[in-house]
């Protein structure tokens, strides 16, 4: 008996090594998500896939729109928070569709013609500094955030610091929505504009500006970047706003014409199925959608303390108005002038 | 022996896949274009309000067309469908406003907005597109001109619809198609019910069964159920005709046998050998007409199963002059005038058997030289017309009478005559000749005017034989 399995055990040792000794199926993943923010979830994709060679290519988004139009070959698969410049890329019909348990399961809000997913729950956040705190009530909520602006223009002159809309496709995406849900939006923009507000083009710019004390107020920060900064910099408090808070999804496709459609499915699967999404939920503050994952970040969570205020940017065709060159344009003529 | 030629449900089935074939696949072609036709209408009316939508949105500023892209446009031309989207808004001097549509996409179909809206289908990347393009006459303060605006959307969605609206009108067609059969083998075999019963009845019959069938049967089958008893109703009377003539003949054979015995127990009792030599001359004469008699029925007999098959052409001239000579040096005919009336110049063909014909002339001759006294005419003639040869023979004898002269063609009719020689089978044999040879006997007299008998022959077309 104990022989028969020796037998089978060096069988399947043999077996093993053979596969290892195999070439590892290259995977380029193009993404417009910090490395080591996805770092837990790459990580548990080469544990759980060895064949598979990850080649992560960190960019802006940008940088990930630029290589899924222009380079020959394409990514493997594209991820980027420029959640209107992926959907264009989709409807232009750069994507492939997924049809597989995991995308079967993945709710329909978070997904568009089964080609690409919203992966990640990433709430908008409003970031201050104690400092503020000592002088003033933090803000609450975006009228909160007016009131305060308007109130203590000479304390806040400088700062306060957002997202330049005209260099950052985030930034702009950001605005469009807040200002598709409120028009005193344009208030808050000539509030902001009173107060000389700094424009940076990342979360991290901000968040380090911050940290250094340049600025006291933060607005429209992701909130994943910010709670794993705050984390590590108490001196600065995340707040989600409490009237109403934007929250943006990770968007990631198989592109048409991906070398490796085979391993890109597999890694799709892996970060949409249970697997990815528990690692989302307990090691990196991106949050989880699948709503039966439990951890500390999971989009159910904050649903249960935030309650019915998220407005996650829908994934669909509607985004692509937020594309429109014109629309654009009108949009920054718009916060030029309100910001002066 | 019957051909079998398939099954009355086999044939019933056949029509009825044929008929199912064909409507089902007019009605499936038509459905098919229907279902296309209504998906497009549904998702038409989409790329309109999306249009609608983008319409709305346009305002003028500055003298160029301005335009804050609807978001809910776009999620309308989208559809449920999540279909890809495509837009595209022009000035009237070709300059883009703005879009996601290639230039020269529009361009390729721009020329259709000349008859007001329009709807076209192109590839776009090898996509199939349906595109909707209207002009927007839009005011403005500086300047009012038309702006075209495109919109698009790829087409699964409508591809989808029309499938599920033909697999609907599909699966209702086949359980149509289903009740139809079942109902239909139903109906058949209720159809067919009358016929099994009618199959029944006849296997039922006994072998010498002749009566009337009495089935009721529907309108259709009435005319099969006439023809089959008037086909027992000519059993019938065949069979009574052939007990009748069994039991005449045997009555005649009856009679000569008697005689036979009569003389020859007359000859027995007696030592004298003059009454031997005088019974054994009845006995050869009585024999002699017996054994004619069996010929005769023998011939008769033969007759009734002719068939006309070996039939030749024929030329009755001929045979006419070659048979009256013959018999006009007999011994039997030297009491009487046999002669031959002037012949017809041109051949007289006719189909028919050279030695029944002859057995036929033999009969009318004997015949007209057994029933008239010595010394009386008898006149063989041939007249012909253009449809038709008569062989006639005219004696001067007695004749008959008219009641009995319809009934001189059945086997045993004397005439009324017991005074002869005849069998009373002469005429009989004559009439079934003349009917193997598809001719008619014709028969005239007067009482003391003596007997005229015809025999009516189609002419056959007079080619030189």
């Amino acid at each position: 008996m104990s022989r028969y399995l020796q037998v089978v055990l060096t069988g399947i040792w043999l077996l093993a090594s053979a596969v290892m000794a195999q070439e590892r199926i290259p995977l380029t993943v193009t993404a417009a998500l910090d490395r080591d923010m996805a770092a837990p979830l790459l990580d548990a994709f080469a544990r759980a896939h060895p064949d598979i060679e990850l080649i992560y290519e960190d960019v802006s988004t940008q940088a990930a729109d630029q290589r899924a139009r222009t380079t020959d070959p394409p990514p493997d698969v594209v991820i980027s928070s420029a959640m209107p410049w992926q959907m264009a890329l989709v409807n232009e019909g750069l994507a492939q569709p997924l049809h597989s348990q995991a995308a079967r399961n993945w709710p329909a809000w978070a997904q568009w013609r089964n080609e690409v997913f919203g992966f990640t729950f990433e709430p908008v956040v409003t970031v201050f500094r104690l400092e503020l705190a000592r002088h003033m009530l933090p803000p609450g909520t975006h009228a909160d955030l007016h009131t305060l602006l308007s109130g203590q223009r000479a304390l806040l002159k400088g700062r306060v610091t957002t997202y330049g809309p005209a260099s950052s496709g985030i930034g702009q995406m950001l605005f469009q929505q807040d200002a598709r849900y409120s028009p005193r939006f344009w208030d808050l923009v000539a509030a902001m504009g009173a107060v000389d507000v700094s424009l940076e083009n990342s979360t991290r710019a901000m968040l380090a500006g911050l940290t250094e004390g340049r600025y006291w107020l933060g607005y429209n920060l992701l909130g994943s970047y910010a709670i794993a900064w705050a984390r590590r910099h108490p001196e600065l408090i995340v707040r989600i706003p409490q009237d109403y808070a934007l929250v943006m999804m990770r968007m990631a496709f198989i592109h048409r014409d991906a070398p490796n459609p085979a391993a890109a499915r597999r890694f799709m699967n892996f970060v949409l199925g249970p697997e990815g999404q528990r690692v989302l939920a307990g090691d990196t503050p991106l949050f989880s959608v699948l709503p039966e994952v439990v951890g500390p970040y999971t989009a159910q969570r904050l649903r249960d303390q935030i309650g019915e205020r998220l407005y996650p940017i829908p994934i669909n065709a509607s985004l692509l108005a937020f594309d429109d060159p014109l629309r654009r344009r009108l949009f920054m003529v718009r916060w030029r002038r309100e910001l002066e | 022996m019957t051909a079998r030629v398939g099954t009355l449900k086999g044939r019933l089935a056949g029509w009825l896949l044929a008929t199912v074939g064909l409507l089902g696949t007019l009605l499936l072609v038509e459905a098919y274009t229907g279902a296309q036709r209504a998906a497009d209408r549904a998702y038409d009316s989409q790329l309109e309000a999306a249009s609608l939508s983008i319409a709305e949105a346009v305002q003028w500023q500055d003298g160029q067309p301005i335009v804050e892209m609807p978001a809910a446009a776009l999620q309308i031309l989208a559809t449920d469908a999540q279909e890809r989207v495509f837009y595209g808004l022009l000035t009237a001097t070709d300059q883009p406003v703005t879009g996601n549509l290639s230039g020269a996409l529009i361009a390729s179909v721009r020329n259709l907005l000349a008859d007001g809206p329009a709807y076209a289908r192109v590839q776009s990347r090898g996509t199939p597109v349906r595109l909707y393009g209207r002009e927007l006459m839009a005011a403005g303060w500086e300047a009012t001109e038309p702006v075209e605006i495109w919109v698009g959307h790829t087409v699964a969605g409508r591809k989808a619809l029309a499938l599920e609206l033909f697999l609907g009108t599909l699966a209702r067609f086949v359980v149509m198609v289903l009740l139809t059969v079942l109902l239909l083998m139903l109906a058949v075999r209720m159809a067919l019910q009358p016929l099994r019963r009618l199959r029944s009845a006849l296997r039922s019959r006994e072998a010498d069964d002749v009566s009337p069938l009495n089935a009721r049967v529907p309108g259709e089958l009435s005319e099969l159920v006439d023809t089959l008893n008037a086909l027992f109703e000519r059993q019938r009377e065949g069979r009574n005709t052939l007990l009748r003539f069994t039991a005449d003949a045997s009555h005649q054979l009856k009679t000569p046998l008697a005689g036979l015995q009569s003389a020859s127990e007359l000859a027995l009792q007696s030592d004298n050998p003059e009454d031997w030599r005088r019974a054994l001359q009845t006995v050869h004469d009585s024999s002699e007409r017996t054994s004619r008699l069996a010929g005769q029925l023998l011939s008769l007999a033969r007759l009734g199963h002719g068939t006309g098959a070996s039939h030749t052409r024929l030329e009755l001239r001929e045979l006419l002059r070659e048979t009256v000579l013959e018999w006009a040096e007999r011994e039997v005919a030297r009491n009487h005038d046999v002669g031959l009336a002037a012949l017809p110049a041109t051949p007289c063909v006719i189909r028919g058997e050279p030695w029944a014909l002859r057995e036929l002339l033999a009969n009318l001759i004997d015949n007209a030289l057994r029933y008239t006294p010595a010394g009386s005419e008898i006149t063989l003639a041939l007249e012909r017309s253009a449809q038709w040869i008569t062989l006639s023979i005219a004696d001067t004898g007695p004749g008959v009478s008219q009641e009995v002269l319809h009934r001189l063609h059945q086997p045993f009719e004397r005439g009324g005559r017991q005074d002869t020689g005849g069998s009373g089978l002469g005429l009989a044999i004559v009439d079934s000749i003349a009917r193997l040879h598809k001719a008619t006997l014709l028969l005239r007299s007067e009482p003391g005017q003596g007997l005229w008998v015809g025999v009516r022959f189609p002419a056959e077309p007079a080619e030189v034989l």
